[in-house]
């Protein structure tokens, strides 16, 4: 038997069949089977009885008592059972590996003179090398941690997923907002340019009535019943169409439709501005412009039912990634929205102090159970019914602010309110937040010649 | 014949002004921003037609097209918005009872073709008010008859238990079933799932209410889809739309109420035009529609 015994992942594989001694065997038959080139490596010889592991007898004992002055005269003769351990290391073979090392591990003595038993049902089948079972247990964790990574990665990869969900369900929200903020401008203007149209084609024949008219008066070859003919056409048309009345209306109409198209520019302009897209990810910025930036946006969810009040400091411009932080106030925004349910009153406040740039955010909403204060943070946490939040949003603000090199907190009353505020260095010593999803800066914009 | 009113309620005051200006020959044009002012025309004037935005800030249009329907039940309900969120959109057919859910931004020919059908319809509404024909809402001798049509048994299971036996229950699992039910006899209440297996039977339900106009439809879905919800308002005018699980107590409330419907509709024939539908606008259900009313005449021809 040599060492470098396959080693697979359990204990029946670290087996070494070795032949077993009998309690009867004498000292001077257990020196000869030491001696044997085949136990040239196992540190200890088992002792079985009828099968059954008794005992064990270790070299470094055996020498101990063989070494001694005369101890081969006195002792040669003897059985082993009376120099034998009583107590060897017994361990199943279906022993879950771990189980099996930390079972030698516990009773093992120093320094390391006996190998294991290993037995099935009792009944002895080998030896096993201590130092094969801890091969076998690396080898375990090395798999192990293996799988651990891949659950990370894994894990790592579905928060990310996570993440963009909540970006999606934000934006879903925010589109439907936005579909109805462009589709009433667009009802009344295309409406209005329709009308126009029809109310052109009209007066274009009424235009054309009275020219030929004025043709037939100027002609002198024009007889009486064509003339005649003639004013009868103007007159029903003038009586059918109230052009007055109409021109005066689509006039108006035409004003309404200017200011339609003004307000649709205004929201691309809003969108574009809120997700920066085409500016790079720092930037330095008022933070006040950020909050405008998200109340534009998130006007739909407010202004039905909120009293806004601004009370909007002087600051310094800050470093940050506006489109984030833009973010973060849209969702503040949002929350206090769904806070407040029939109505309510929104409190936004900035100032600076010492090279921080604060803002508070504050509604009149039905407030935050205090068990749930603390967990609002927590990813995954939210109250909102199953498919209406990912219980991210307050998640990611966190994480955004604190990538700003700030922080957020909250203070809630039931029944009365909550308030967000958030602290932001001036100066961002930590500069560009880095999170791996950095956008690439696209080509700058194309200029037409 | 007097022109007929018409109220246009939105928020966006340039919205009523076009809209003003779209109905500007033909229609006595009330309009207001405030939904409390409208419900004040309502009680004042016989108003025909009732054009309402969804989102505004003192009620949604659905809220105050059911305060319409209470108020003045003759006068015709139609949703133009332009924001279709599921919950509106479930609010308009469950209270507000709409005519028709339009969307902004509208067709102006369309959009003045369904308020003049509105309007006539509303008028000869007005009419049979007025000539006091009593509508009689009371049961025929002969049991109604309720078609489910549903792959999950606990459907057929809910109604079984409010019903009892007091309709005769027709339990269809799959589409070619349900639809050889329909061309057989005449349903009172059709309840049914969007989904019959494979089958999206969105189409059954539009033929069925072109062919029945006081057959009264339910749709019961765990999944919800608003554009396909408005073509389901506006092509075959369902009843009631109900998210699964079934409440058994509100399902027992919609039936109680859509089985008296649909006595009124077949014992007093001219208010069958309130039950107009729009055509059917998708080619591929379209199609399918073709073919189940090939069905029906074929089995409705044979049987005596």
């Amino acid at each position: 038997m040599r060492r470098g015994h396959n080693t697979g992942n359990d204990i029946a594989s670290l087996v070494i069949p070795l032949e077993p001694i009998a309690p009867e065997v004498t000292l001077e038959e257990v020196a000869n089977m030491f001696l044997y080139p085949d136990n040239a490596n196992v540190l200890s010889l088992p002792v079985v009885d009828n099968g059954r592991p008794v005992g064990v007898i270790s070299r470094y004992r055996f020498l101990d008592i063989y070494l001694k002055p005369y101890g081969r005269e006195l002792h040669g003769k003897r059985p082993i059972s009376a120099y034998m351990s009583n107590a060897p290391l017994l361990v199943a073979h279906d022993q879950p590996l771990a189980e099996a090392a930390q079972h030698v591990a516990e009773h093992m003595r120093f320094p390391l003179t006996e190998d294991f038993i290993i037995t099935e049902h009792g009944i002895y089948v080998g030896v096993g090398f201590v130092v094969d079972l801890l091969k076998a247990i690396e080898v375990q964790m090395r798999a192990n941690s293996d799988e651990l990574n891949q659950a990370y990665s894994r894990l790592k990869s579905s928060q990310l997923a996570l993440v963009q969900s909540e970006k999606m369900a934000s934006l879903g929200q925010m589109v439907a907002g936005i579909a109805h903020e462009i589709n009433t401008p667009l009802g009344y203007v295309q409406n209005n340019v329709a009308m126009g149209q029809e109310l052109f084609a009209q007066v274009q024949a009424m235009i054309a009535g009275y020219e030929a008219l004025v043709d037939g008066l100027l002609n002198p070859q024009a007889d009486e019943a064509q003339i005649t003919t003639l004013m009868q056409q103007v007159a029903t048309m003038r009586a059918d169409i109230n052009a007055h009345a109409m021109l005066g209306e689509m006039q108006g109409l035409m004003t309404d439709s200017l200011y339609g198209i003004g307000q649709i520019s205004e929201l691309v302009l809003n969108l574009k501005n809120f997700s920066r897209m085409d500016a790079a990810m720092t930037d330095t910025v008022n933070l006040n412009d950020c909050i405008e930036s998200a109340l534009n946006i998130g006007r739909n969810v407010l202004k039905s039912k909120v009293e806004l009040i601004k009370e909007l400091g002087e600051l310094p411009k800050i470093t940050c990634a506006p489109s984030q932080l833009n973010q973060v106030f849209l969702n503040l925004f949002t929350n206090a929205a769904q806070a407040m349910e029939t109505s309510g009153r929104l409190l936004i406040k900035t100032w600076h102090v010492d090279g921080m740039v604060y803002a508070s955010v504050a509604d009149t909403g039905l407030g935050i159970q205090p068990e749930n204060l603390s967990r609002i943070f927590d990813p995954f946490f939210t109250t909102k019914p199953v498919g209406e939040g990912t219980g991210l949003g307050l998640a990611i603000s966190q994480q955004i602010i604190q990538q700003h090199g700030g922080e957020i907190r909250v203070e809630s009353s039931v029944g009365a309110g909550t308030c967000f505020y958030i602290r932001l260095p001036a100066r961002s010593a930590a500069g560009a937040p880095r999170d791996g999803t950095t956008l690439q800066t696209p080509p700058t914009v194309l200029r037409t010649a | 014949m007097n022109k007929p009113t018409l109220l246009l309620i939105d928020d966006e005051e340039r919205i009523l002004r076009s809209l003003r200006m779209l109905f500007f020959t033909g229609y006595n044009v009330h309009m207001t921003t405030d939904p409390h002012e409208a419900i004040r025309i309502l009680r004042d004037e016989k108003v025909h037609v009732i054009v309402s935005d969804q989102r505004m800030p003192i009620m949604q249009g659905s809220e105050l097209l059911r305060i319409a329907r209470e108020t003045s039940p003759s006068t015709m309900r139609i949703l133009l918005t332009g924001y279709s969120d599921i919950k509106a959109s479930i609010a308009s057919v469950n209270e507000g009872e709409v005519f028709r859910y339009l969307l902004k931004p509208w067709n102006a020919e369309e959009v003045k073709q369904t308020v003049a059908q509105a309007a006539a319809i509303a008028e000869a509404s007005f009419a049979l008010q007025q000539s006091h024909v009593e509508i009689v809402a009371s049961a025929p001798e002969k049991k109604p008859r309720v078609l489910i049509m549903d792959d999950d048994e606990s459907t057929a299971q809910a109604v079984q238990e409010v019903l009892h036996d007091r309709c005769e229950i027709i339990w269809a699992s799959n589409a070619q079933h349900a639809m050889e039910e329909l061309a057989k006899q005449d349903i009172s209440v059709v309840i049914s799932d969007l989904m019959l297996g494979d089958t999206n039977v969105s189409y059954i339900l539009k033929t069925i209410k072109q062919i029945n106009p006081q057959t009264q439809c339910i749709v019961v879905t765990s999944f919800d889809d608003t554009s396909r919800l408005i073509d389901l308002i506006n092509q075959a005018q369902i009843a009631r739309y109900l998210s699964k699980p079934i409440h058994k107590s509100m399902l027992a409330r919609d039936l109680e109420y859509l089985l008296k419907r649909f006595y009124a509709l077949s014992n007093l024939p001219a208010l069958q035009k309130s039950q107009s539908v729009a055509p059917i606008n998708d080619p591929q259900e379209k199609l399918l529609s073709l073919n189940f009313m090939g069905l029906l005449n074929r089995l409705r021809n044979v049987t005596p």
